[in-house]
């Protein structure tokens, strides 16, 4: 049993090492971007610390999900949760709403392309879907 | 029921009781307490004629009391059946009736004298199915109208020879309730032997008797003086309501029964202060009520007749309004402690605090009105305790400055303190306050700005001034100057308002995460669960620390039982409401 918490707890921390390595991979790629755009040097040191509050963040993110969801009685994390903890930031929260409505657009655009089986109905509402999407993201 | 105990009394059962009715809310539609205030009803040609009718009802009951003090017992048993028969109007009889010292002297000074006993104890006895208890009654002022005890007189003369046949059996013959023991004394009346000093000046008028003359009259004097110079102060700054009225600064707290002369001078300025800005009164009374709580004790009362107001501002504040903490420096101290007991207790800790009784909302209003104007240093001392302070005790929660939205303004909880769910049915209870003031109602139960100004004379006038331009931003001078207070320096006033810009950023933020808390829930109303979520999020309640142990460490056991369904409960938990 011991042993078998051992293993298992070796075996998270050895997976958190892991989502940790691949956390700062992806910070060290967009640093890169940035530096290209803006000009200006990333040392290893800052991407360490970067991608380092990241991954604390997301687990501050992960637990209050968690609670939001659950004070709202539910048992699944839902987009209204993440609105919720993304409200503090205006420009993330209004981004964050913008591709909530895109992607519940192109859920009903594909529902309907569903229910409509004739190949006419079909083009109609790939027309429709298309329009919407020009219109969505315009 | 002017008086509120001499300066120099020790707390005694008539001074407690009197507290009690002060500071009580009153359920009965009539405002003992304003009727205080409205004994110058001739002086209110205040617009609130809500407040006049009640006030000239209640006045002209308690001046007809008062003027016929000797026969008070039987007039008032009689005045007693004739309104309603409630604890309070039991009580006021009680004090009013009662004897104001409760010395009890040595058997030889009670001898003198058959006469007087005799009102007294027939008075007494008759009194006794009314009342419930007899406390102990000075010599009876002698300003009574001699017509008004009439009828006193004849009930009198029938118990008279009731108690001559005790007094022929030579039995020590209290008087009529005075002595300490007054209520063993309902049952061995003829027992107890009180002696007042001034005997024999209750021979005349034995019902009067109240307190001894020698000590009014040193009050009395003093006091009108004060009175009148405060008014005079108080004249040129110019209140606009109070210039017909000769405005004395205060209140009722008149010691003793003397009821022509102070109550006409005490009321008037009362309540006409309210009248100036119910506005400011009502959300910076909500938080100053709650913070403060009368300190001063007697001799402040005399000479502080707007500190009178503002206490009983302060007690009302507290007792009526849960409200809010508005900081005197000295207040700020208490803060913290005071705002607890605020929230149920807050009743019985008005009473004791608050020695005055005014406690007439309405008197509160003025009080906070004229608070910061006012700062003559008669007023400047209405250090009204602020009990209630900013607490955490979440149930008064003042009006921030902040939002207008209720909820944003209601908290007022330290940062440090995690007092979530008080504070959430405080917040709850302030947006009832709110609206309240805006009437310019004097029924405001926060209140107080009044401890500001009583500060000192000098200082008074800034705090004054800030609270009309900014009646929102007061709240925030409180938790400024708590901040002031802890941090133990000298502060720039530059610094203090930038104290004040972060809290009300702060509490302006709270309040809107728990509003969106809410309506994550989809919810309309903010409810303790949002409140432990906000403070899951800051980091107070964790896994390890409960909402319900940070509830039991900084809270005071009544909001404990409050907020925590099993606390008192025992072995048994009965199911949530």
């Amino acid at each position: 049993m011991e042993e078998d918490d051992g293993a298992e707890e070796q075996q998270r921390f050895s997976y958190r090492q892991r989502l940790k390595a691949a956390v700062h991979y992806t910070v060290g790629c967009l640093c890169e971007e940035v530096a290209l755009d803006k000009e200006i040097q990333f040392s290893k040191q800052a991407i360490a610390a970067i991608s380092e509050v990241t991954f604390r963040q997301c687990e501050n993110f992960a637990k209050d999900l968690e609670m939001f969801a659950r004070h709202a009685k539910r048992s699944t994390i839902n987009t209204e949760d993440v609105k919720l903890l993304a409200r503090r930031s205006n420009s993330l929260l209004k981004y964050i709403t913008e591709k909530n409505e895109e992607i519940a657009q192109f859920n009903l655009e594909r529902k309907a392309k569903k229910k409509k089986k004739s190949e006419d109905e079909n083009k109609n509402s790939t027309e429709q879907a298309e329009a919407g999407v020009v219109e969505s993201e315009n | 029921m002017a008086d509120s105990g001499s300066p120099d009394s020790e707390p005694t059962t008539r001074t407690l009781l009197r507290r009690v009715l002060d500071t009580a809310d009153p359920s009965t539609p009539r405002r003992p307490r304003s009727a205080r205030a409205g004994a110058q009803r001739a002086l209110l040609e205040t617009p609130s004629s809500r407040r006049l009718s009640s006030q000239t009802k209640t006045t002209a009951r308690r001046r007809s009391q008062r003027i016929r003090s000797i026969g008070k017992l039987a007039h008032v048993q009689a005045s007693g059946y004739l309104e309603e028969q409630t604890p309070r109007t039991l009580l006021k009889n009680i004090l009013l009736t009662a004897p104001e010292s409760s010395i009890v002297m040595p058997k030889s000074v009670v001898k003198p004298g058959p006469a007087p006993q005799v009102v007294q104890p027939s008075s007494r006895e008759s009194s006794r199915g009314s009342l419930e208890l007899q406390l102990p009654e000075l010599e009876p002022p002698t300003t009574l109208a001699p017509g008004l005890l009439a009828p006193g007189r004849r009930k009198q003369r029938l118990r008279l020879s009731v108690f001559q046949e005790g007094m022929d059996k030579g039995l020590p013959l209290s008087q009529e309730s005075r002595g300490n023991a007054d209520a063993s004394s309902l049952t061995s009346s003829l027992n107890l032997t009180f002696a007042t000093p001034l005997q024999p000046q209750s021979v005349q008028r034995p019902g009067l008797a109240r307190r001894p003359p020698t000590r009014r009259a040193v009050d009395v004097g003093a006091f009108l003086q004060d009175l009148r110079d405060t008014s005079l102060a108080l004249a040129p700054p110019g209140e606009s309501l109070t210039a017909p009225v000769a405005t004395l600064p205060t209140d009722t707290v008149l010691e003793d029964t003397q009821p022509f002369s102070q109550p006409l001078v005490g009321r008037s300025p009362s309540v006409h202060h309210s009248l100036p800005c119910p506005s400011h009164s009502g959300a910076e009374d909500a938080e100053r009520a709650v913070s403060h709580r009368t300190r001063s004790t007697g001799p402040r009362l005399q000479n502080n007749s707007p500190g009178k107001p503002a206490q009983l501002l302060a007690g009302k504040a507290e007792v009526d309004a849960l409200a809010m903490n508005f900081p005197n420096t000295s207040s700020s101290i208490f803060g913290e402690v005071g705002v607890e007991p605020l929230q149920d207790g807050v009743g019985g800790e008005a009473e004791e605090r608050t020695e005055k009784s005014l406690s007439m909302s309405k008197v509160k209003e003025a009080a906070r009105a004229r608070g910061s104007a006012r700062a003559q240093e008669p007023e400047g001392h209405t250090q009204v305790t602020e009990a209630e302070g900013s607490q955490g005790a979440i149930e008064t929660k003042e009006p921030e400055g902040s939002s207008g939205d209720c909820p944003t303004s209601s908290r007022r909880v330290s940062p440090e303190l995690a007092s979530s769910t008080p504070e959430f049915l405080q917040a709850k209870r302030i947006q009832g306050l709110e609206p309240a003031p805006p009437p310019s109602t004097a029924v405001l139960p926060s209140e107080p700005l009044e401890p500001l100004s009583a500060r000192l004379p000098p200082r008074a006038r800034t705090p004054g001034p800030k609270a009309c331009q900014n009646p929102y931003k007061t709240g925030l001078s409180h938790y400024a100057k708590l901040f002031s207070f802890y941090a133990k320096m000298p502060m720039e006033k530059k610094a203090l308002e930038m104290v004040e810009k972060c809290l009300d950023k702060y509490f302006q933020h709270l309040c809107d995460d728990l509003e969106m808390f809410a309506a994550h829930a989809g919810r309309k109303t903010v409810r303790p669960e949002d409140l432990e979520l906000l403070m899951r999020r800051q980091g107070l309640v964790t896994d390890q620390v409960s909402l319900h142990v940070l509830v039991e460490r900084h809270l005071p056991l009544e909001y404990r039982q409050l907020l925590i369904p099993c606390a008192f409960s025992g072995n048994s938990v009965f199911p949530a409401q």
